[in-house]
């Protein structure tokens, strides 16, 4: 009686174990490990969609202008500047920039506005989050916000929508895509 | 050591001078297309990591007098402008060439002279690359016909390897046709569909693809020169051919042999001889025909056919009507006379036939009949005899039963010939056949009528009028020209009416004794070999 009360025991306990280990390995979480996703072909995806919005909105200037200031990233690069940074350095500066970008669009969402633009406006939210994931699949730090209150230095005010998203368009086929071809997971895997 | 040293600056400096005059080459050509292609009042440019922007002005300007000033991002700096002799072009240039350009964002550019703004302009740099060539252009053939490798490098510039797009024009040496392909990011091609032994010249050049960057397109490379595989003939392919060839030849061959007969009739046909139609005449009698037909129709002949020589109907007027009975007396009596002039006339036609035709006797009593009448100019009720000298025969039908008969056959062949020769004692014109040759030229066109010719009820010659019947009958006797008769003239005299062309091809079966009767109608003769 003992003995098979021991047997059904450790089968339970083996039958536990395996589970756990099952749940542990496809555990959803936030820290799961993605594939890097290395090729630039993704990320030009999204700037062609950057490029239509953009257009699209310069193209609408009285029904899509708007009385407040945006607070957006700066978009320049400055090679020899950008080549002297590190990789953390550098995604600092992204991650910021995606960060701030996503506010002002997503200010947007709240009003209400045209159909184009709506659209326009959710495409590239939906944007920012997927850039996210790829930057977060090769390994790039998260965002972190500055500890020290205040605005941000690497940030200016636009105050049109076109603007806005000219500023989107420049600062992901700059910064981001920048950041994304210098990813050391992404050339230790071609080196 | 020292002078180890001497050289090495030496080469170094050289390397650097060439360096840089390539580049200074690069930066000319440059400035020269934009020149020639852009528009704007400032045209920029960014090579390698720089923006430059210039603009053209008179000689006589110094680039001092000019201020250059470029602003982003709430930031304003200053540029120092230079100026640039362009050779090719005669034209001067000044330029300012911006250091540490920020690129991905907007820039304002603007030129002044002694402060009054000029030009101004709002860019963003890595909108206007301008890439150097490829280099290392190499065009190999490939092991497969009409086939060229293609390969170069990019040009020396970083964060772009992976966005650029390609164009590649090749064409046939000394040809100005050329085709272009467009490849992207990919640094080798390989040319289809080219001539096999043919040398080309191809070129290559770059642009941004225009994702993260834009720009203008490169100059091309220097052309580079490949030859194609030359055309091979797969011996497989050729043994297969020849063996192919072999059997359809031997094929054909066979094909030849078996049907060797009938396809020499078809293509060699045999020329129709009128043995079939005249049994023994060439066996027996040796062509002579006269005997032939002795022989045969010997009752039928009345006279002597040698009289008659062979000679071809020729074109008949009827003149005027020829009563029976001034027929049959003064055939009668002119029988010998008239042979006599058959003869003379027969000499005397212009028949183009070759051979075959006999006068009958009746032609030419009819045409001494004509002569006579000529000569003495009657009343209309007179006989009629055809004016024209040219013989004509005149196919008699047997009044008796035999003719009807024979009419009945039409499609015989062999009846127009013994209708000719049918009737011996009547002068009197018969029917007419009308032409045999058309008989067998008009397919299935019925019987032969000599429709006009029996509608005499008093049997009289048919008068002459203004309407005439005549036949000319072509070479070989076979065809026809009833032109004339086509018109349908109907000639009435009195109580005589004429068709003078109604040919309908129906033979009428009309009676008509043998003496004393006469039809007429000098209208439709027909005459012509029967086979």
């Amino acid at each position: 009686m003992i003995q098979a009360g021991h047997k059904t025991v450790r089968k339970t306990v083996g039958l536990f174990a395996v589970l756990l280990m099952v749940l542990e390995w496809t555990r959803p979480g936030l820290s799961s490990p993605l594939r890097p996703i290395c090729d630039l072909r993704v990320l030009d995806h999204f700037i062609k969609e950057a490029w239509d919005a953009e257009a699209a909105m310069r193209a609408c200037k009285d029904a899509c202008s708007i009385a407040t200031n945006f607070t957006v990233p700066l978009t320049r690069v400055d090679f020899d500047v950008w080549e002297a940074m590190n990789i953390e350095e550098k995604a600092q500066e992204v991650q910021s920039g995606l960060h701030v970008l996503n506010e002002a669009i997503g200010s947007l969402q709240a009003s209400n506005q045209t159909d184009v633009l709506q659209s326009h406006v959710d495409a590239s939210i939906s944007n920012i989050a997927s850039i996210r994931q790829v930057l977060r699949s090769v390994s790039i730090p998260e965002y972190v916000p500055p500890a020290s209150g205040g605005e941000d230095e690497e940030t200016q005010k636009v105050s049109s929508i076109s603007e806005l998203f000219q500023v989107h368009s420049n600062f992901l086929r700059g910064k981001v895509r920048h950041l994304l071809a210098s990813a050391p997971v992404c050339k230790q895997g071609v080196s | 050591m020292a002078k180890m040293r001497s050289d090495r600056l030496k080469i170094v400096f050289v390397l650097c001078l060439a360096f840089v005059s390539i580049g200074g080459q690069h930066f000319e050509s440059k400035v020269a297309q934009l020149l020639r292609d852009e528009s704007e009042d400032i045209k920029c440019f960014v090579e390698v990591k720089d923006l430059t922007c210039f603009w053209e002005e008179e000689r006589n300007s110094l680039p001092d007098q000019y201020t250059f000033t470029y602003s982003y991002e709430n930031k304003i700096k200053d540029c120092v402008v230079s100026s640039l002799s362009l050779l090719a072009s005669n034209k001067t240039v000044f330029f300012c060439k911006l250091p540490k350009t920020p690129f991905f964002t907007t820039l304002d550019v603007k030129v002044s002279r002694d402060r009054r703004m000029l030009y101004s302009r709002s860019l963003n740099a890595e909108n206007f690359m301008f890439l150097d060539p490829p280099r290392n252009l190499t065009v190999l053939s490939s092991g497969k016909e009409g086939q060229l490798n293609v390969s170069w490098l990019p040009p020396l510039l970083k964060y772009m390897d992976d966005s650029m797009i390609y164009e590649v024009r090749y064409a046939e040496e000394g040809s100005n046709m050329g085709k272009v392909e467009v490849i992207k990011v990919s640094t080798m091609l390989v040319l289809l569909g080219l001539q096999s032994d043919t040398r080309y010249k191809v070129w290559v050049r770059v642009k941004p693809d225009g994702v993260a960057y834009k720009g203008y397109w490169s100059a091309w490379t220097e052309p580079v020169l490949g030859v194609t595989q030359p055309s091979e003939l797969d011996p497989l392919i050729m043994l297969l051919v020849l063996f192919i060839g072999l059997i359809l030849c031997l094929l054909s061959m066979t094909v030849i042999l078996s049907h060797q007969k009938f396809l020499l009739k078809k293509l060699w046909p045999d020329i129709p001889t009128p043995e079939r139609k005249f049994p023994g005449l060439f066996t027996v009698y040796k062509g002579d025909f006269k005997e032939w037909m002795s022989q045969n129709n010997s009752s039928m002949w009345g006279r002597s056919v040698h009289v008659f020589t062979e000679e071809l109907p020729s074109p008949l007027e009827v003149l005027s009507e020829v009563s029976l009975s001034s027929h049959g007396t003064s055939q009668r009596e002119e029988r010998k006379p008239v042979e006599e002039d058959e003869e003379k006339e027969s000499e005397r036609s212009d028949s183009g036939l070759p051979d075959r035709w006999r006068e009958p006797p009746q032609a030419h009593w009819l045409m001494e009949q004509l002569r006579t009448l000529q000569e003495n100019p009657q009343p209309l009720s007179q006989s009629l005899l055809p004016q024209s000298h040219d013989t004509y025969v005149t196919l008699n039908q047997n009044s008796q039963g035999d003719g009807v008969r024979e009419v009945d056959d039409v499609f015989e062949e062999t009846l127009p010939l013994q209708t000719l020769f049918t009737t011996a004692g009547t002068p009197s014109l018969n029917t007419s056949h009308s032409d045999l040759g058309s008989l067998q030229q008009s397919s299935g066109s019925g019987r032969l009528s000599s429709q006009s010719s029996f509608e005499y009820p008093n049997h009289t010659w048919p008068p002459k009028g203004p309407g005439y019947a005549y036949m000319a009958v072509a070479d070989s006797g076979v065809s026809m020209d009833y032109s004339p008769m086509s018109s349908s003239r109907i000639v009435e005299l009195g109580r005589h009416r004429m068709y003078t062309n109604d040919y309908k091809n129906e033979i009428f079966l009309h009676k008509w004794p043998l003496s004393g009767e006469h039809t007429k109608s000098g209208s439709d003769f027909c005459m012509g070999p029967i086979w």
